[in-house]
């Protein structure tokens, strides 16, 4: 049936999701209430409306700035570097951080034509010397890129870049394997991480 | 670790069979064209879960069919109860999934060195006779089974040397620094594990091509690094920044690992440059000898039991005159050894000179295999 096809063809365009499973998808709407379908719709179409990026940190968020950044109980001297704005969410989830965020967008690759410029470097930069002439300059920042060539990559570049700032640059300590996924450590791992990170 | 007991399933031109192997020395006898080699072939890949003849799975699939199964069991040594089972089942346009015993396996890497094989094969040729790349292939192999970490290091030092060629290429210039602190981290474990094991290769290439060769005089293989052995990791990183207009001028790495050469030395002088076919064909074998010794060696100090490699050989006897051939069989571990080797033989080879009675022997017509009772 045309229908299911195509609900079944732009399903499995999402990760994770084999032709299997997007039938059974698929099925199960069809079973379900149409208030669901009608539920599920809104929710998907308003998601991109209601979630947009922090303008501060590049994190996810519903209000601009973001909770963490809008928050005078963090320390705001304390700046940690990802890749992904899912990564802050996964940090946020250890309770074991309670500094600011920057993310990223992406890492360095060469071989595929991400420079410096296609990353939220430059504006790292104005962040730091923004709050240089505050109450609460940023003293820190904490790389915590993922451990495999291009997270290495991305944090020599900035540990680089950052030279001539006043900040102490950091790294997550060991504890995600090489080649492991920040999302995939556990939370007692990062925060092992976040307790030992070490001077880069 | 040998194979007790091998299943093939519509694997090249092998519809389907069960073969016991429990044998030290298993010779496979045919014609050209038969399936002798798809059937190493096939034991190849239920070591490694790859082929040494083909990048693509599916050209391993038997014509018409979709899918090739192989199960293998195996045992510590030819006395040993312990039995562990390996499978490898492949659908076309699938991923293969590979079994040890219950678990599934999802890097081939976990396989390198639980049951490891060394393929001689008519290729080999040109460790001897080919390019730099191509020496460097077989030691990479070898240090891979030798050093199991060796094979990350190499992944990743082959990944930062693409990276560091695209910056090069597109002339990000502010990129390099960072890059050469990694090109030049994992160039110098590269580097300092290619040494350690050129130390191993000359203890005993030597010895062990002058037993069949008999030139009477010593012909060894030379380890020579791109980068100076014994610099730093900041006299590299130095180098490397003053070298950087030309590797940016020609936007390729003109240093480091992957440049390395291995060099056999006769008497001072590169012995690949006027050796002849039949001494270079030899060189090549003893490599192979060679690396199933140190693997051996190698188990022997981890675990405290000898083990070797599976061995495969591919026709590579028809390349040696008797005399020779006679010397390279002595090479051979000792079938006391537990050590396992498959050979290949054209029917009318005088196979019966290196059988005795502990030797499976295997007629191979048409993919179908038919032991040999009596030799
Ligand atoms: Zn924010």
């Amino acid at each position: 049936m045309k229908a299911i096809e195509e609900l079944v063809s732009i399903l499995t365009r999402l990760p994770g999701l084999g032709r299997k499973s997007a039938l059974r998808i698929a099925y199960a709407l069809l079973r379900a209430d149409l208030s669901f379908s009608e539920t599920l719709a809104e929710r998907i179409r308003t998601l991109r409306t209601s979630v947009h990026f922090c303008s501060v940190c590049g994190s996810y968020t519903e209000t601009d700035p973001c909770e963490v950044c809008s928050d005078p109980g963090r320390d705001r001297t304390v700046v940690c570097v990802v890749e992904q704005p899912q990564d802050v969410i996964t940090i946020e989830a250890s309770h074991e951080y309670r500094g600011l965020y920057h993310v990223l967008g992406g890492l360095l690759s060469p071989l595929d034509g991400i420079g410096p410029d296609k990353l939220a470097i430059r504006p790292l930069l104005a962040r730091i010397r923004n709050a240089a002439h505050t109450s609460q300059p940023i003293r820190e920042v904490v790389i915590a890129t993922n451990p495999t060539i291009e997270g290495d990559t991305t944090a020599l570049y900035l540990k680089k870049a950052l030279e001539q700032e006043h900040v102490t640059i950091t790294r997550l300590a060991t504890g995600i394997p090489v080649g492991g996924d920040l999302e995939y450590a556990d939370r007692l791992t990062l925060a092992r991480s976040f307790r030992g990170r070490t001077p880069l | 670790m040998p194979f007790e007991q091998v299943h093939i399933a519509s694997f090249r031109n092998i519809a389907e069979c069960d073969i016991p192997l429990g044998a030290s020395r298993v010779f496979l006898l045919g014609e050209n064209g038969q399936g002798k080699t798809n059937f190493l072939e096939a034991l190849y890949v239920l070591c490694y879960a790859s082929s040494f003849r083909t990048h693509a799975d599916r050209d391993l699939l038997m014509h018409g069919s979709d899918a090739f199964l192989l199960r293998a069991d195996w045992k510590d040594s030819f006395d040993a109860p312990f039995m562990d089972r390996m499978s490898l089942l492949y659908r076309a346009g699938e991923k293969k999934e590979v079994r040890l015993g219950d678990k599934i396996l999802t890097d081939r890497k976990e396989l390198v060195a639980h049951n490891p094989a060394v393929v001689f094969c008519h290729e080999d040729f040109g460790f001897a006779a080919g390019e730099p790349e191509e020496r460097r292939f077989f030691f990479d192999q070898c240090a891979g089974m030798l050093w199991n970490e060796y094979i990350d290091i190499l992944r990743s030092y082959k990944r930062v040397l693409k990276h560091r060629n695209a910056a090069l290429k597109s002339g990000e210039e502010e990129l390099l620094a960072s890059l050469d602190i990694q090109f030049t981290r994992f160039g110098m474990d590269l580097m300092q594990t290619r040494a350690r094991l050129a130390v191993l290769f000359h203890e005993h290439f030597p010895q062990f091509y002058d037993q069949v060769a008999r030139l009477g005089t010593r012909v060894n293989i030379d380890y020579r690094p791109s980068w100076s052995l014994d610099s730093t990791f900041d006299q590299i990183l130095a180098y490397l920044a003053e070298h950087r207009a030309r590797d940016l001028e020609l936007k390729t790495s003109l240093s480091g690992p992957h440049r390395d050469r291995w060099v056999f030395v006769h008497e001072e002088r590169n012995f690949a440059a006027y050796a002849s076919t039949g001494q270079l064909r030899l060189a090549s074998l003893v490599l192979r000898i060679v690396q199933a010794y140190l693997f051996a060696q190698a188990e022997e100090k981890r675990t405290g039991k000898r083990r070797y490699p599976l061995l495969l050989l591919d026709d590579v006897l028809l390349e040696l005159d008797g005399s020779k051939r006679k010397r390279f069989f002595e090479l051979l571990p000792d079938p006391s050894e537990s050590v396992q080797a498959v050979f290949t033989f054209l029917p009318e080879e005088p196979w019966r000179d290196y059988a005795d009675r502990s030797t499976m022997v295997l007629r191979v017509e048409h993919g179908r295999f038919t032991r040999e009772e009596s030799i």
